[in-house]
């Protein structure tokens, strides 16, 4: 497998849709998560501040862009969106073989199929982790400046929280990115897994559980807790809350981050072997 | 196999080496109507090379697709270099096109082999080898996705040597390649056929499967209508006679044929079944009785005549 996954690392780190994806993630993480933030929380106009509780300033929000908070402000921003990154990763690096007719390239050279498929998802979790990584450290970079500006004290969050919250994203972007490398395999293209990778990361879920919650049916937590943007929800959740003068906290999550784990690996565990039934009995006809 | 298929038994010294492929009774079916391959019994031995020919539709490609593994049979069973189709111990022997070669867009030619030559765990070295014998060096740093067809051929080329293979299987190789191209990828089967090396090689070019090939199994609806090496399929040549007194010719032709093997045909000519190494003496045997011969021509059937009759196509492939 050693040679499957480093011929998927070698043309993974030459493609130019993997990084332009990475540094699109990165760009946006530090642009609107922390420069235009800020830019609003210090420069806007006093008149903005209505709407909020009695006391808070649009600027004491300026604290979840210090950097004791970057890594609740990185999962509460990137714990959900930061998904979708990873979903498109998945379908690229296993849509883009049957668009170019490259599937049979890699069934007929030397490994079996099985060999091939988990050679290519040991990379996957490889350029996931890349990701995280650098989502941290670019959020914390700019927290760094941020904070830096201000002139406040600097306190970064301990280093065990810090490799929690790593370890935590990389569950989080690695079931994306395992589910986008599913619907690819599925539907043996690109274009179909992220369309609907899209829609159930954006829509589906959310909505079919609002309009449940809104007839105020008890069980509806009950069945969301095993869907799994709950589940990335509660993980992200369990690294707390920012805090912010007058605002009332929300409420605590349905399930644990232990309850989140479990649940995320069984779908990780699912699409793979999904993934893994498929490739290893459907004809390749492409 | 149908009962009317012709079958010619290999060379004893084929026989007698090891069978690279041997399918029995290889079918794939898609649903209950279409039959792709139907009961395909092939023997392909080391050291030949050997043409697989059939019109479109008729499942060469399903067929080659089987042996690399890439599609399950619904019957039958397959080995190749003695192992299951797919699996590693068939893979690391085999190199292979099946119809246009897929390389990586964003990777150069060079960088595309050197991807193949990781997950096939061969020398770097390996890759400015092979760029060498298919002729692509100058172009080997540019981007795949600028090559044109014929570059790409030989870069699928280049891939299916990258291994030293010992069994090389060639679905229409030279699609794509100008004349040129052609006589070179021609040139380098042949080259590559020399000594134990076996390649299977697909085409629907006749002239080019009768220059490169030692043995040749023809496909029809999914089925092997004939099997051989092209002398043995081609037969007997005849020797084509014209000549006045038309009596007097038959005469001495029966004299030097015999009898069963002259006949005469309705335009005024002789077809006789002989040596086409006694034309000269013929013709002499001939002007020395006082038959004026007008026209004397060897007619040998091309492998394109004996490929429209076994498959009943018009038109070519």
């Amino acid at each position: 497998m050693l040679a499957a996954f480093r011929g998927e690392l070698f043309k993974s780190v030459r493609r130019p849709a993997v990084w332009i994806l990475v540094i699109l993630l990165l760009v946006l993480a530090v642009g609107l998560g922390y420069v235009v933030t800020y830019l609003i929380d210090t420069f806007a106009p006093a008149s903005s501040s209505q709407g909020l509780p009695q006391g808070t300033k649009l600027s004491d929000f300026k604290v979840a862009l210090y950097p004791q908070n970057f890594v609740k402000d990185t999962f509460s921003t990137w714990g959900s969106l930061g998904g979708v990154f990873a979903l498109i990763m998945g379908v690229l690096v296993q849509g883009s073989e049957y668009g170019w007719g490259t599937i049979k390239t890699l069934f007929t050279l030397r490994y079996g199929r099985l060999t091939m498929l988990f050679g290519k998802l040991s990379a996957l979790a490889v350029l996931v982790l890349v990701m995280v990584v650098a989502l941290f450290a670019a959020d914390a970079a700019a927290s760094l400046v941020i904070v830096t500006i201000d002139g406040k004290a600097v306190a970064f969050p301990a280093a065990d929280v810090i490799l929690k919250a790593i370890a935590a994203g990389f569950l989080i972007f690695g079931f994306w990115a395992v589910f986008g490398l599913a619907l690819a395999t599925v539907f043996r293209q690109s274009a179909m897994a992220i369309g609907l990778g899209l829609a159930y990361a954006l829509v589906v879920e959310l909505l079919v559980f609002s309009l449940l919650g809104a007839l105020g049916s008890s069980t509806t937590d009950q069945i969301h807790q095993w869907f799994p943007i709950a589940n990335t929800g509660y993980l992200a959740e369990s690294f707390g809350q920012i805090t912010f003068r007058g605002v009332p906290r929300n409420p605590t999550p349905f399930a644990d981050a232990t309850h989140a784990v479990s649940v995320l690996l069984l779908y990780v565990v699912a699409f793979t072997a999904i993934s893994a039934w498929l490739t290893r009995t459907r004809d390749v006809t492409s | 196999m149908t009962d009317t298929a012709i079958r010619r038994p290999p060379a004893a010294s084929l026989l007698a080496a090891d069978k690279v492929v041997e399918t029995k009774g290889l079918s794939k079916r898609y649903g209950t109507i279409v039959t792709a391959v139907d009961n395909l019994d092939l023997n392909v031995y080391r050291g030949e090379v050997y043409g697989f020919l059939g019109p479109n539709g008729a499942g060469k490609t399903t067929t080659l697709r089987m042996l690399l593994g890439l599609i399950r049979p619904t019957l039958g069973s397959a080995k190749v270099m003695g192992a299951e189709p797919g699996t590693p111990g068939s893979l690391v022997k085999v190199g292979a096109i099946v119809e246009t070669p897929a390389f990586y867009p964003y990777l150069s030619g060079y960088d595309n082999l050197r991807l193949l030559a990781r997950y096939c765990e061969v020398p770097t070295s390996r890759v400015d080898a092979t760029l060498a014998q298919v002729e692509l060096t100058p172009r080997a740093r540019h981007k795949f996705s600028t090559y044109s067809l014929g570059m790409k051929q030989r870069l699928g080329i280049a891939a299916a040597l990258l291994k030293e293979p010992d069994l090389l299987i060639l679905d229409e190789p030279t699609n794509g390649l100008d004349p040129q191209g052609m006589a070179d990828v021609r040139n380098l089967i042949i080259e590559l056929g020399k000594g134990q090396r076996t390649v299977l090689i697909s085409s629907h070019l006749l002239s080019e499967v009768e220059l490169m090939c030692t043995r040749i199994g023809v496909i029809k609806k999914g089925k092997i209508v004939a099997e051989g090496t092209i002398d043995e399929l081609r037969g007997a040549a005849t020797l084509t006679v014209r000549g006045t007194p038309a009596d007097l010719a038959k005469t001495v032709l029966i004299k030097d044929a015999g009898d069963e093997n002259v006949t005469a045909l309705a335009d005024g000519t002789f077809s006789l079944k002989v040596d086409l190494q006694r034309t000269a003496e013929i013709n002499q045997h001939l002007v020395q009785a006082g038959v004026a011969v007008t026209e004397l021509r060897a007619d040998e059937r091309s492998l394109e005549d004996i490929f429209m009759e076994l498959t009943g196509t018009e038109g070519g492939l």
